[in-house]
């Protein structure tokens, strides 16, 4: 009787972990998922952009997953891609640190087994982090980390969305030229102020290769520590340097410490033009206030673009209500989840999930991007966006002003700044 | 000739702040011969009392330093009656260990309960503002910050080298158990060292957003630099704190505009390796 007893409850058990094993592994089966990776500073000073560019993916991700007819963008109007496939965000922080940048690709793709990894703000961790994704033969899909160096290593898994800072530097002499020619602005030195990382390195590389070539005398080179206590010394060599132009780059609290530094010791610039920074985080322009007003930079996005990108308003309406700041995008959070876009398209395209077909359609087609200023994303040899561009804006009374290309202008520059004590 | 003197007075006056943030180290280092990893994020915590303050009731740092250094004062004995009186039985490292830790939980506090954002306080009384005197201009939030480090660190130094406390602190940091066996209560005496130490670093943290910005990790550089002054000064020497923090903010003026900017900490950090090659009680050790 007793035996009787046990082979019931072997039967039974075996019975319900049968039944397990068919259904549970039918279920598990039936779950079409790909695995999307972010690696972004979510700590350390640039915590706050980073949060702000994995919430940009997230955004795109809700919108592929479901269906968003009130979204004027590339599949917004299905659930998902290859018939099915929903992506599920994996994020992760490096705290704007190359080493940790490095070892969490590493965990993404080997222990999370994402497909692809999106980031990751800092050129200085992008460029470590793609190299771990290039070794796996596995896509690296970047939005706005804007070292041109990422793009010349001739990779051939790596994508950038943004522009770098050599299209960005000529950029700024051409409006250089631009004012010398219509405002007679006499704008003959330059300098430029940079953290002394790889993404301010670069840019301060590509200023000063620019500023020559367009017949510019580079004057003033000042790297400084990022997060420093203060920028006396660095603002110092500056006003005692006094070149006509800055190009600035400048991240998050850094920004704030530079704008108000030169307003302690009085001195500005004719014109200050900012690289991929915290002139184009609306949350720093709001709190500089008054004293943000009349800086420059090269701007990918900003709300008064909304005429020329009517699509980005529906979803910036998703990003919002996921930002309790209530923010809109800026420059560097829509390249984020543009890049998460292209990277839908390239596989429903591609109708499959096979790497190197992927990577191969996203060199083979012009894709449709109506939140690009351009409206479209090609790719060329080593991965860059051949249609990246930015406009010149300027802040003016708070708000992101168009001033160059003229084209494209939607108020008049105010050149130079105006002084500290005149405002 | 301007110039040079500008940059004298830039560099006492981050001099002085520094002299602040240092003070407070030197005292629990000196005397208690505990290093107190959780410094800076004692200072970004002050920080974030003081914006708060500002930014829901308009209450301007030139205040709100009472409020923050009265919550870092807490803070300090909370400290040492939790963590520290626990570690100071136990290995030299303990101590260390265990307020890194506490760095690392109040940091990741912060930046859960207050996100990463940048907050800057706008319209403050001294923000902005600046005395110029020839030529030369003193900021002024930097001015009343730096005032104020001189006279806590008078007072502090009134404290422990005239009255009767300072005397059993000076006893307890030369021989605990001698001082114990006099009867001196070296518990209470700790206690109130961390307290004295939060309340310099919260006095700090509380003038400071009338000019920089507040986020999570504000303080990291800043205990950095306050290590590097209390090693240099002479550790418990509360002069020594003083002078070290001085000459530190001179050599990073100084540095930063003759040699070059990227190299301003460059130059403190050779600074102090020279120091302590040379003098390893640091400049006013005993």
């Amino acid at each position: 009787m007793k035996n009787l007893k046990k082979k019931g409850i072997l039967f039974i058990t075996l019975t319900v972990f049968m039944l397990v094993s068919l259904f549970g592994g039918a279920a598990f089966a039936a779950e079409k998922v790909i695995k999307i990776g972010t690696l972004f500073p979510l700590t350390g000073p640039c915590a706050l952009a980073g949060a702000r560019c994995k919430i940009a993916v997230e955004t795109a991700i809700e919108v592929i997953n479901n269906k968003h007819p009130e979204c004027k963008v590339p599949l917004a109007e299905s659930e998902g891609v290859l018939d099915g496939y929903k992506f599920v965000l994996v994020s992760a922080d490096h705290g704007g640190k190359p080493d940790v940048g490095k070892i969490e690709a590493e965990r993404l793709f080997d222990r999370e087994k994402v497909y692809t990894i999106i980031g990751c703000y800092n050129s200085a961790v992008t460029k470590p982090a793609s190299f771990v994704a290039e070794r796996r033969k596995k896509i690296f899909m970047c939005g706005c980390s804007s070292s041109a160096a990422l793009t010349q290593r001739g990779f051939k898994y790596f994508f950038r969305l943004a522009p770098h800072d050599e299209i960005e530097s000529r950029e700024f002499c051409d409006v250089l030229i631009w004012l010398n020619k219509t405002k007679n602005a006499g704008i003959k030195t330059v300098g430029c102020i940079y953290e002394n990382t790889e993404f301010g390195k670069h840019a301060a590389d590509e200023a000063k290769k620019a500023a020559k070539a367009a017949g510019f005398n580079y004057t003033t080179d000042i790297p400084y520590s990022p997060g420093a206590t203060n920028l006396d010394s660095e603002v110092m060599t500056l006003r005692a340097k006094n070149p006509d132009a800055v190009f600035g780059a400048c991240l998050g609290s850094d920004y704030t410490l530079w704008v108000r530094t030169m307003k302690q010791m009085g001195w500005l610039p004719k014109i200050a033009i900012n690289y991929c920074s915290g002139y184009q985080d609306p949350v720093i322009a709001k709190q500089l206030g008054d004293d943000g007003n009349y800086f420059t930079g090269g701007t990918g996005y900003a709300p008064g673009f909304a005429d020329m990108m009517p699509a980005v308003a529906a979803v910036e309406d998703i990003y919002k209500s996921k930002v309790k700041l209530t923010v809109p995008f800026d420059s560097d959070s829509i390249q984020e989840c543009i890049a998460m876009f292209i990277l839908a398209q390239a596989i429903e395209k591609a109708g499959t999930l096979d790497y190197d077909k992927v990577r191969e359609t996203l060199y083979a087609n012009e894709w449709e991007s109506p939140m690009s200023i351009g409206g479209k994303v090609v790719f060329v040899e080593g991965g860059q966006n051949d249609k990246a561009m930015s406009i010149i804006t300027q802040l003016q009374g708070g708000k992101y002003k168009g001033v160059f290309p003229p084209e494209s202008a939607t108020a008049k520059i105010v050149f130079p700044i105006i002084p500290w004590d005149k405002r | 000739m301007t110039i040079f003197f500008q940059i004298a007075i830039n560099g006492l006056l981050v001099g002085m702040i520094y002299a602040l943030i240092t003070v407070g180290l030197s005292l629990i280092w000196g005397v208690m011969n505990v290093i107190n990893f959780a410094h800076g994020d004692f200072l970004m915590v002050a920080m974030y009392i003081s914006y708060w303050l500002g930014f829901l009731v308009h209450m301007d740092p030139i205040i709100s330093w009472i409020a923050s250094g009265t919550f870092c004062f807490i803070l300090g004995i909370l400290t040492y009656r939790l963590i520290i009186r626990r570690c100071l039985s136990g290995p030299v490292l303990s101590a260390l260990l265990a307020t890194f830790g506490l760095s690392l939980v109040i940091r990741n506090f912060c930046l859960n309960r207050f996100s990463p954002n940048f907050r800057l306080l706008r319209k403050t009384l001294l923000g902005g503002k600046k005395i110029v005197l020839g030529g030369l201009y003193l900021p002024l939030p930097q001015l009343v910050t730096g005032i104020f480090a001189l006279v806590v660190v008078f007072v502090i130094y009134y404290i422990i080298k005239r009255t009767r406390l300072g005397w059993a602190i000076e006893a307890v940091a030369m021989d605990k158990e001698a001082a114990e066996l006099m009867g001196i209560n070296t518990d209470k005496i700790f206690a109130l060292l961390c307290g004295m130490s939060g309340a310099c670093v919260g006095i700090a943290g509380g003038l400071l957003p009338s000019y920089l910005t507040v986020y999570p990790e504000v303080g990291v550089l800043f205990c950095f630099i306050a290590f590097v002054c209390v090693a240099m000064g002479g550790f418990g020497s509360i002069l020594g704190a003083l002078m070290a923090a001085l000459l530190v903010g001179l050599v990073e003026a100084f540095g930063g505009f003759y040699i070059a900017p990227i190299f301003k900490y460059v130059v403190i950090f050779g600074l102090y390796l020279v120091v302590v090659t040379f003098r390893p009680k640091g400049l006013f050790g005993w």
